[in-house]
């Protein structure tokens, strides 16, 4: 190691009493005088060192809470993402409970139960059987339209075919009765998803494309008026005595949770009216939305005046500066509607459930006698 | 005089203090090692004891300026512990890491003590606790952390052979 050269004792005795004495005359200044001693050091030669010193423990403040930080964010992202399936589990819902006000009675809700198997995709278990009403041929709709047919029965739950199914056929129509025919899946084009065909249409009847396709109600299991899907184009087939349709399907399979099993004796009354009510129920549903969220945006507006407002006058009799964000005098004459308390965080989705009337109960009441089906002599249902 | 073992030593005790208000903070240790003692124990073994007590009470002000009420408290400890570093570098003056190890666990030790004693903030069985228990403690961080830099920076301090 480096030595120093050589040294004077007494003159480091000296320097060192010195040091001592200044020292001691540090330790023993009273606090209005050493405060501004050691605050006039920390803002010049020592700002650097203070500046460094900060820095290093918001560093060691943020390495400490980067873990809960994490942590925090998992939650706001795992509650965003069930947001949006409420979201979506909420307009499910509120359409079927359209359904439900639409059909009145002779219904039985139920949930689908998809499985994971290879033959899922066109069958599924639905939660409802004979004890609730449910019988063998009884019609699965959803709020969009087609879904299948009940094939077994248990007592406490059943077993269904989707349209999917190769043996499911349904005859079909279009509302206006212009066009007749049978709808089964489309097995051919299965690279383009689940697909329709409309088979066996007298060549003049000719659909264009976007055209609704109904259940006919020809056959006696399902009745007239379910949505079936819509026309998306004509296609060739070996039938040279009839037009094929291929039709977008109403109901996606893989949309199907909640459904609504229809009994025979509502099956018997016909279907006439009610999807045209689903689709004002659900407009209504909306406009109630739209309509309490334009309330609670205006109230809360009033509320964020009303609370501007005193700060204003706050400020007024205190003598301080009133804020520049708005301006005051104009929330002052302004008619100030009464201040609504409004949670900041309204969940608008479920003030939508809350907003649709309550299901109505399927007990069998006397409806007004309607005839669905066409007159036609010689045919029977 | 030779200028370059004198501006290594100044850049090696600048690289103490830097690590002193960056590196302890930021490990937060309960016995945290004292950059500055080193960095005194080091330029007081380089300077005579005159000088070391003037760097000594220079940078216990220093260090006294974020704690004010206990302002000059360090300055006494680190003059005391600069002065006497460099009065006795005939003991330690030695390249054996092991016997600067104890250097430096023996200077912040001392310090501990007089700092602690001259601020008369604690007191007590905390006083006890403080000085036998969280002191040495202190000190074996502070010793092992020179010793760590020394062997790093070692080129640096060693003079120059031309």
């Amino acid at each position: 190691m480096y030595r120093a050269g050589r040294s004077n004792p007494r003159i480091d005795l000296i320097i060192l009493t010195t040091c001592i004495l200044l020292a001691l005359a540090a330790r023993t200044l009273p606090a209005t005088m050493r405060d501004p001693v050691a605050t006039a050091m920390r803002r010049t030669f020592l700002a650097p060192l203070v500046m460094l010193q900060g820095r290093a423990e918001m560093s060691r403040q943020s390495l400490l809470l980067a873990e809960s930080k994490t942590a925090v964010r998992d939650s706001v992202s795992l509650t965003a993402m069930r947001a949006g399936s409420l979201e979506g589990e909420n307009e499910r819902l509120r359409k079927l409970m359209g359904l439900a006000s639409g059909l009145r009675w002779g219904f039985v809700p139920a949930e689908a139960l998809h499985g994971r198997g290879i033959r899922d995709e066109t069958t599924v278990i639905l939660t409802a059987g004979s004890q609730a009403g449910v019988s063998r041929l009884s019609p699965v709709i959803a709020p969009e339209g087609l879904v299948g047919v009940v094939d077994q029965v248990d007592p406490t739950m059943s077993h269904a075919m989707l349209w999917t199914h190769p043996d499911f056929r349904v005859s079909a129509m279009s509302p206006d009765g212009s066009a007749f025919g049978i709808a089964q899946a489309h097995l051919r084009g299965t690279t383009n998803g689940y697909l329709i065909e409309l088979r066996g249409v007298p060549f003049r009847a000719a659909l264009k494309p976007g055209a609704l396709i109904v259940s006919s109600g020809w056959g006696g299991v399902w009745p007239r008026g379910i949505p079936v899907g819509t026309v998306l184009q004509e296609i060739k087939t070996s039938e040279s005595w009839a037009r094929t349709y291929l039709l977008r399907p109403a109901v996606s399979p893989a949309d199907i949770y909640s459904v609504m099993i229809l009994r025979r004796d509502r099956v018997a009354k016909g279907m006439d009216g009610v999807w045209e009510s689903v689709a004002e129920a659900e407009a209504a549903a909306q406009r109630i939305v739209v309509a309490g969220d334009s309330a609670a945006k205006s109230a809360a507006l009033a509320e964020a005046a009303a609370r501007r407002a005193v700060l204003d006058s706050t400020a007024r009799a205190t003598g301080q500066p009133v804020p520049t964000g708005g301006d005051s005098a104009r929330v002052f004459t302004a008619p100030r509607p009464a201040p609504v308390r409004v949670p900041a965080d309204t969940d608008t989705t479920r003030a939508r459930v809350l907003t649709v009337p309550p299901p109505v109960d399927t007990t069998p009441r006397q409806p007004p006698p309607t005839d669905s089906l066409p007159a036609r002599p010689g045919l029977t249902r | 005089m030779n200028v370059g073992p004198v501006v290594r030593a100044t850049i090696t005790f600048l690289i103490f203090i830097v690590l002193h208000y960056t590196l302890r903070p930021l490990l937060g240790w309960r016995a945290p090692m004292d950059f500055l003692i080193l960095a005194l124990l080091l330029a007081a073994v380089r300077v005579r004891p005159g000088t070391a007590a003037i760097i000594g009470f220079l940078l216990g002000l220093v260090s006294d300026s974020l704690a004010p009420e206990a302002l000059g408290a360090g300055a006494i400890a680190m003059t005391t512990i600069g002065f006497g570093a460099s009065y006795l570098k005939a003991v330690f003056f030695a390249d054996n890491l092991v016997l600067n190890a104890f250097f430096f666990f023996l200077g912040k030790w001392v310090f501990d003590i007089m700092y602690f004693i001259g601020e008369q903030r604690v007191h007590g069985v905390e006083l006890v606790q403080q000085l036998l228990l969280w002191s040495p403690l202190s000190a074996a961080v502070t010793a092992a952390a020179g010793v760590l830099l020394l062997f790093i920076m070692r080129p640096l301090l060693e003079p120059s052979t031309a």
